[in-house]
């Protein structure tokens, strides 16, 4: 893939329109205002069927899994072997949307991948046939809000080893859960939640006790959800924390239907779909920061000339053009190796991430310079991208977390 | 009753026309394609007027090159029902285009051809008026609204003294204009369906229409470059510019 096929820019087009007549126009409200963003996220997953899509995909792999159960089928992912390509055009619309939504406000794609990627994927991923049904359905179609918790107060980048939030058996097959988590996108209105916590077991050594996962919903007695935090970006993703009191959750929420359903590994790979989602993220922030920066260097005159006529300002939309075509090529990859029914590796992943990253701070911090003191203003709009960049070296795991993955997994490779 | 769309492939609007150094024509190649807006618009009268029991089947024409199926896919993404590409690789005239749209309506017998008012490419805007001449049919062009009665359509036209209202016997010829109604989006899972639609293929030959050479395009050029305007302070000085210039 080196271009968008014309089906896919008409459809880009068709979602830029509508994110730019029925999103931009409200958006300081939700940016800056406190209003949640989930009424208009579910406006344009309305408008564009993508309820019907994961409906549809949700019946299938439903009916997959009851064949499994049965024994008709293996476990084995059917996932297009072969390359059929539908895999590449699913992968394909879910990141149109990302990179149109991205191009005025990343909030607005954290609030809805955290709910419908990260948990309804979670839950999707290693949930029960009754889990699924009970939750994950709803959070795919943004019926409802989730969230998905693993961060606490002292455990962000280790989160594994410092995680203080317990789970206790009740003795009677469910569990009794303690502890608190921060910084969890839409913890403040999440309507299920996946907490990821330890398991406290008698005669267990804190350093190795095992990871526990559970479904959670608002409202439960002992759980409470915090008013957002204020941060410097992505306004329209509600970000706040959990505390859990003796809450009490019955078997049927343990996530995969046992102590193991959702341990270590099934985070991680909860992480890696994370990250593909943050290339397409950058590629949006990238393109507009460029569009703005290059209709400013034309427009703005400075000694008698353009601003663009200067070289300094050239090299800078010179790297930027640079950083989109890089960022292009990686989503074009990864639809490709969806399009394959291929999965990237962790390192691969990990690398994408990391590039996104960076490389949509640069740029966004190169177009408020080439717009001056204007940059700064908020009217302006780059200093929003600037603010919404940062985020993405932090979470999913920080820009170094990223490097050390890398790292490993070159060296494990060459056999050190 | 059937209803019977045109859809043109043109340069989308949002693109800045490049003229070709030959001036033999615009660029197109590398340039985002899409629908033509006034088709489109046409593409959702038909459907309102299907989904308001008044029609049961919508069929999308094209007429061009192999990528025009790509519209055809976009018209039958939005609902029409089936398609048939008329494959030519030449420009199309309006003549031409007129022919083979006759030639389909007796073939189809459809209630009502919906075209756009004109096709963005060259704003010629006479197919649909020349379709009624050799069809035979009543017309209603520059259509802002369609109300169905029946086997007669009511239909308000923008025409440059206001507006006016016509009546016209069905089967007819309806060419639309901007402020008709505001086409819908696509739904994601309708585009995946339209993959599925039939399409059919065919050719002037098959249709036996013979192709209307009778424009020919000798050069086509951009607008002169707009020259930068002049300040004036008063009444009078603009007046005696207006007559340096010879303007007055
Ligand atoms: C807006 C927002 C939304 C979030 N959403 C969620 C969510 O939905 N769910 C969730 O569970 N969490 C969420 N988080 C938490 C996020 O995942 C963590 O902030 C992140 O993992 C980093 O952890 P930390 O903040 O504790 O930083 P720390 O781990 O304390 O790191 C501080 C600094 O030290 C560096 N560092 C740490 N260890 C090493 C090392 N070994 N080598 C080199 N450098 C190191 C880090 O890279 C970083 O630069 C969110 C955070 C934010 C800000």
């Amino acid at each position: 893939m080196i271009e968008w096929s014309e089906s896919q820019q008409s459809i880009r087009q068709m979602v830029r329109d509508f994110v730019e007549k029925e999103i931009v126009p409200g958006l300081d409200e939700i940016e800056y205002n406190g209003v949640p963003p989930y009424d208009i996220l579910r406006k344009m997953i309305r408008t564009f069927g993508m309820d019907e899509l994961a409906r549809q995909n949700f019946d299938k792999q439903i009916a997959r899994d009851r064949a499994v159960e049965a024994g008709e089928v293996s476990e084995q992912p059917q996932a297009d072997k072969g390359g059929s390509g539908a895999g590449g055009e699913r992968a394909a619309m879910t990141l149109i949307p990302i990179i149109e939504l991205s191009r005025h406000a990343q909030g607005l794609v954290t609030a809805m991948g955290v709910s419908m990627g990260l948990t309804g994927g979670a839950i999707m991923s290693k949930g029960t046939i009754e889990q699924k049904e009970r939750w994950a359905l709803d959070l795919l179609t943004l019926d409802k809000v989730g969230a998905w918790a693993i961060s606490e107060p002292n455990a962000g980048s280790d989160a594994f080893g410092q995680m203080k939030t317990l789970a206790r058996r009740d003795g009677e097959g469910g569990y009794i859960i303690n502890g608190n988590k921060t910084w969890i996108t839409n913890g403040p209105f999440a309507d299920t939640i996946v907490l990821i916590c330890k398991l406290d077991e008698d005669g267990v050594a804190p350093e190795d006790r095992k990871i526990v996962s559970f479904i959670l919903d608002s409202g439960m007695p002992g759980l409470e959800q915090s008013k957002p935090f204020k941060k410097m970006g992505i306004g329209s993703s509600p970000t706040g924390e959990l505390f859990l009191k003796d809450v009490h959750a019955g078997p049927e929420r343990l996530l995969g239907g046992s102590e193991a359903g959702y341990g270590r590994s099934g985070a991680k790979s909860t992480f890696m779909q994370e990250r593909a989602g943050v290339a397409a993220m950058a590629l949006g922030m990238v393109e507009r920061a460029l569009e703005l920066s290059v209709g400013y260097a034309n427009e703005r005159v400075q000694f008698g000339r353009a601003i663009g006529d200067n070289q300094l300002v050239q090299l800078k939309l010179a790297k930027m053009e640079v950083a989109r075509v890089n960022l292009q090529n990686m989503v074009f990859r990864y639809i490709e190796t969806m399009a394959e029914g291929r999965q990237m590796t962790l390192a691969e992943a990990s690398a994408m991430k990391l590039y996104a990253a960076q490389t949509a701070m640069e740029v966004a911090t190169e177009a408020v310079q080439v717009h001056g003191g204007y940059g700064y203003m908020r009217e302006s709009r780059v200093e929003q991208l600037m603010r919404d960049a940062k985020i993405l070296q932090i979470y999913a795991g920080t820009d170094e977390m990223q490097v050390i993955a890398i790292a490993r997994d070159l060296r494990q490779r060459a056999g050190t | 009753m059937k209803l019977m769309v045109s859809v043109k492939r043109v340069v989308d609007y949002n693109v800045r026309i490049q003229v070709k150094p030959d001036g033999s024509g615009v660029v197109t190649d590398g340039v985002k394609m899409s629908m033509n807006p006034f088709d489109e618009i046409a593409m959702e009268e038909a459907l309102r007027i299907k989904e308001a029991g008044n029609a049961e089947e919508i069929i999308a024409v094209t007429i061009g090159e192999q990528k025009a199926q790509e519209q055809l896919r976009t018209a039958l993404a939005m609902g029409a029902d089936r398609a048939i590409h008329v494959e030519v690789d030449e420009d199309i005239q309006p003549l031409t285009a007129a022919r083979v749209l006759k030639a389909l309506a007796d073939k189809e017998q459809p209630g009502m051809v919906l075209l756009g008012k004109q096709a963005i490419d060259d704003d010629q805007g006479q197919t649909g008026q020349m379709l009624a001449a050799l069809w035979d049919r009543p017309q209603a062009t520059f259509a802002s609204k369609v109300d169905l009665d029946g086997q007669k359509a009511k239909v308000t036209r923008e025409v440059d003294a206001g507006l006016e209202t016509i009546e016209v016997d069905l089967p007819a010829v309806v060419t639309t204009d901007l402020r008709l109604n505001e086409p819908r989006y696509v739904k994601l899972p309708d585009i995946m369906k339209a993959k599925k639609k039939p399409i059919d293929t065919t050719s002037l030959a098959d249709l036996g229409v013979e192709a209307a050479p009778g424009l020919k395009v000798t050069n086509t050029a951009p607008p002169p470059e707009r020259q930068g305007g002049k300040k004036v302070e008063s009444v009078d000085e603009l007046v005696s510019e207006l007559k340096n210039r010879g303007l007055i």
